[in-house]
């Protein structure tokens, strides 16, 4: 037996997708269900366009997500968490630039009983001003907790920079903005945003006949209906002329580095293999950045580069926290490497090392219906077929070492970038 | 109910295969016997940086991470006080490409120097990310050496001080790997997708003419019990005063470790637990607060920590805490513990589906010594009664077993 010699691979050529089905409930609410597992357990996943985008005040998108959880009618916020929790149910809620999300994780025997108050978070929360305060204030010291780090700090100062206050993608968090927004503002935005027109949903997991029917009694509530989000909502980005920003932390021992610029999103036909071009020059843990800023020079425990699809646009950004006296070469490596993507053709077994490592990463994302879920919202999100992923397999296979430097011509311009440091 | 077969070869290792014919992946999971408790106390942080190392090229194979990556695959490793644990998750038909990364591995490094030195940059950085350039990024190293004063939990896996792992050398990787790197010092998993048959083949194929090494004792000095409070305050640069207390508590396999872990859920997982409710909502002293265990094998601690709202004296905080903690053991009821019951019940569920977890969970109950305890842990928890959640909890909350790190931010 020779061990230097590799064993023989075979690299999948299609993605097994686990069946959905989609079900219209009585008010036109959407449901696309996900009936497969193991386990007896099952989550239920809702998505409503109510993000950043919409507000009318920064925050305010977030504080009503966050608030609807602390009270419901004849229901304090004690008695609904404690409902959840003793049904050993996690409840989780978030807000993003476009939508905002409630998920319920839970045994399936358990779901029936805490669906109808998951409904009255939807209908009847009551926003009590004394929860409202301590939500408040917790926001408020949380602030002030991120505003110590260096990587928060980076952050806020790049996509700032790169969109402006103007625009939700840019606008950070002030002080004076926990002052500005009050429980009136709250309700309105809740009666507006948080209807059955403007959201849809996900089950996955275990089900049966009698919990499908349940969703429909609960959920299909015509009074629920509501009207959608306006489409017509749009908002203009203010870029800051002045591309090379930094912070100084006198004693940082390390350096936050965060280069980028806003680009394409998923609604562009270049966006799938830009994925590609950017898994092979920072977006994996064998990518040239950790290759050579890692693995060879040692100067951080960890670059990458990642490439976010909003509704709105995308957000390509390379970061990093490196030793504070190699943070000027780490920036010159980046833009040696960037040169190389733009000049030079990759060879084939790099390439395909990329190719093959992206169809593993796509298997894994779909294995079993929860994770499946997630990649089948990102897919509704963007008006996508399920099957789509498959096309997307061949998209990643017929990726050309032409096409990746074509790509990085026209989406890894260094010079466009901005680059903030804070250390 | 997680099934596996096993499989022990000639030289000491043994295999546990868990067969999942749903899924098309497999997941091959190795669980080596050490961790940052073996160090040597003058060269700590040393199991972390071999971890490192050990994606430094095999004796045959230059590259570990990129082969892995060509056959659809994807690896990573972590380090505790107890234990080095690397997996590989990959395309099933591509399993055999694990077997022969993680074969030649085991049978011996490349042990190039060029490569130590940068890990050991790699590991500098990693620590001033975490540990030093970050506020109460010292809390773990403060704490722990508080709270030990003979058992090797007194540093943190990523070690004492930066330079013992500038000072780390060659000759300590080597010893190190022929001492621990062993068959009989590891436990392979391999879950998923796959066949006992076919994996014991393998396992023939590759690991059996790697020599059988030494059973690798542990011989720890155990932590002599504590008798006096200790309180260490620090002035920092940090947003928020803090306060981290550190209780002593049971080993993880102590009949009381799941009263332990109850009391820990009451206290403070989701939002209707006690800390949450009474400190940061009704009294307003802190604006976050978590309880958590440290979850080691030997003796552990059971900590307790909150950011203080402005004008709230530390004193006070302080009290709070245990008062909240001292009024748990004479106050659940029989629906509270049945809460946590099925909260535990969902949380052991959920932790099971997915075949990468369920391949280091076996692994980690191996270590415990019996993958079979996977399946017993739900009965341990449902056998907890409200008086044994009683007698631990007095027993955790006694004020001379525990260790406090007070934080109070400069300048503010």
């Amino acid at each position: 037996m020779n061990r230097s010699i590799a064993p023989d691979i075979k690299t999948p050529d299609s993605i097994h997708l686990i069946p959905s089905q989609k079900i219209t409930l009585d008010n036109g609410l959407q449901v696309y269900v996900i009936n497969a597992g193991e386990e007896d357990i099952v989550k239920v996943d809702f998505v409503f366009e109510a993000g950043k985008w919409y507000e009318p005040k920064n925050l305010l998108a977030d504080f009503v997500n966050r608030m609807m959880r602390e009270g419901v009618k004849g229901k304090t916020a004690l008695e609904v968490a404690d409902i959840f929790e003793f049904y050993g149910c996690n409840l989780e809620s978030n807000v993003s630039f476009n939508n905002a999300g409630f998920q319920i994780y839970s045994l399936t025997k358990h779901l029936p009983k805490v669906l109808p108050l998951l409904m009255e978070i939807f209908t009847e929360a009551s926003f009590p001003e004394h929860e409202f305060e301590t939500i408040l204030n917790n926001r408020r010291q949380k602030h002030t907790e991120r505003l110590a780090k260096n990587d928060y700090v980076a952050n806020r100062n790049f996509l700032s920079a790169m969109w402006g206050q103007t625009h939700p993608y840019g606008r950070v968090t002030e002080f004076a903005d926990f002052e500005n927004v009050n429980s009136d503002m709250l309700r309105d935005y809740y009666g507006r945003y948080y209807n059955a027109s403007n959201c849809f949903a996900i089950i996955s997991g275990r089900l049966n006949d009698e919990l499908l029917k349940s969703i429909n009694d609960i959920f299909g509530a015509k009074a629920w209906a509501g009207t959608a989000a306006p489409a017509d909502v749009t908002h203009v980005a203010a870029p800051n002329a002045e591309r090379r920003l930094h912070t100084e932390k006198k004693d940082a021992v390390q350096t936050t580095i965060m280069i980028g610029n806003a680009t394409i999103n998923k609604y562009h036909p270049d966006f799938d293999k830009l994925i590609v071009m950017n898994t092979l020059f920072g977006g994996y843990f064998g990518s040239r950045l950790m290759a050579n800023i890692r693995e060879e020079k040692g100067y951080t425990y960890g670059i990458y580069s990642g490439i976010s699809s909003y509704q709105h646009g995308g957000i390509l950004e390379i970061s990093a926290e490196v030793g504070k006296e190699v943070s000027e070469a780490t920036i010159a490596e980046v833009a040696k490497e960037i040169n190389i993507m733009r000049t030079e053709l990759v060879d084939d077994e790099e390439l395909d090392t990329v190719k093959n490592y992206m169809i593993g990463k796509l298997m894994r994302s779909v294995d079993g219906p929860m994770k499946y879920s997630d990649v089948l919202k990102g897919q509704i999100l963007y008006g996508r077929d399920p099957q789509y992923l498959n096309q997307y397999l061949k998209t990643i296979e017929t990726t050309t070492a032409g096409e990746i430097r074509e790509l990085a011509v026209r989406y890894l311009d260094f010079d466009n970038m901005y680059k903030v440091t804070v250390g | 109910m997680i099934h596996f077969n096993e499989v022990v070869l000639a030289n000491g290792l043994r295999i546990l295969v868990h067969e999942d014919p749903a899924t098309p992946l497999a997941a091959v999971n190795i669980l080596y016997k050490v961790g940052a408790r073996d160090e040597d106390p003058n060269k700590t942080g040393f199991a972390h940086l071999f971890e490192h190392f050990m994606f430094e090229g095999s004796v045959n194979i230059p590259e570990f991470d990129s082969p892995l990556q060509f056959a659809s695959g994807e690896n990573n490793a972590f380090t505790s006080n107890d234990i080095t644990n690397y997996y590989d998750i990959l395309p099933a038909t591509n399993l055999e490409t694990a077997f022969w990364l993680e074969s030649d591995r085991m049978l011996s490094l490349d042990f190039n120097l060029e490569s130590l030195e940068t890990q050991k940059k790699v590991v500098c950085e990693e620590f001033k990310e975490h540990y030093i350039n970050q506020p109460y990024g010292d809390v773990w190293h403060k704490l722990s050496a508080l709270a030990y004063k003979v058992h090797p939990y007194q540093w943190p896996t990523i070690g004492k001080e930066l330079s013992h792992v500038e000072n780390a050398t060659m000759e300590d990787a080597k010893a190190f790997f022929f001492k621990y790197y062993r068959p009989r010092n590891a436990v392979m998993v391999v879950a998923g997708g796959v066949k006992t048959t076919e994996v014991e083949r393998l396992a023939k194929k590759w690991f059996s003419d790697i020599p059988s090494g030494e059973l690798a004792l542990h011989n720890l000095p155990k932590e002599p019990v504590q008798t006096e409070e200790r309180i260490l305050e620090l002035h920092e640069d940090v947003p928020l005063n803090a306060i981290y207390k550190a209780y002593k508590m049971c080993d993880r396999m102590h009949a009381d470790y799941q009263a332990s872990d109850f009391i820990r859920d009451m206290l403070s997982t989701g939002e209707s637990s006690r800390l949450y409710n009474e400190l940061v909502k009704e009294k307003k002293i802190f604006s976050s607060v978590a309880a958590y265990l440290s979850e080691t094998i030997d003796d552990g601690m059971f900590i307790v920590e909150g950011k203080l709202n402005p004008g709230v004296k530390m004193e006070e905080a302080d009290k709070a805490i245990v008062d909240s903690c001292l009024k748990l053991a004479d106050s659940v009821t029989d629906n509270e513990l049945q809460k946590v019951k099925n909260k535990t019940e969902a949380y052991l569920t959920f932790s099971d589906t997915n075949v990468l977890n369920r391949a280091m969970n076996l692994a980690w109950y191996d270590m415990l010594g019996d993958p079979n305890g996977i399946n017993r842990e739900i009965d341990k928890y449902l056998a907890v009664t409200n008086g044994q959640i009683k007698t631990v909890a007095q027993q955790i909350f006694d004020k001379n077993r525990c260790s406090t790190v007070r934080y109070f931010a400069k300048n503010k």
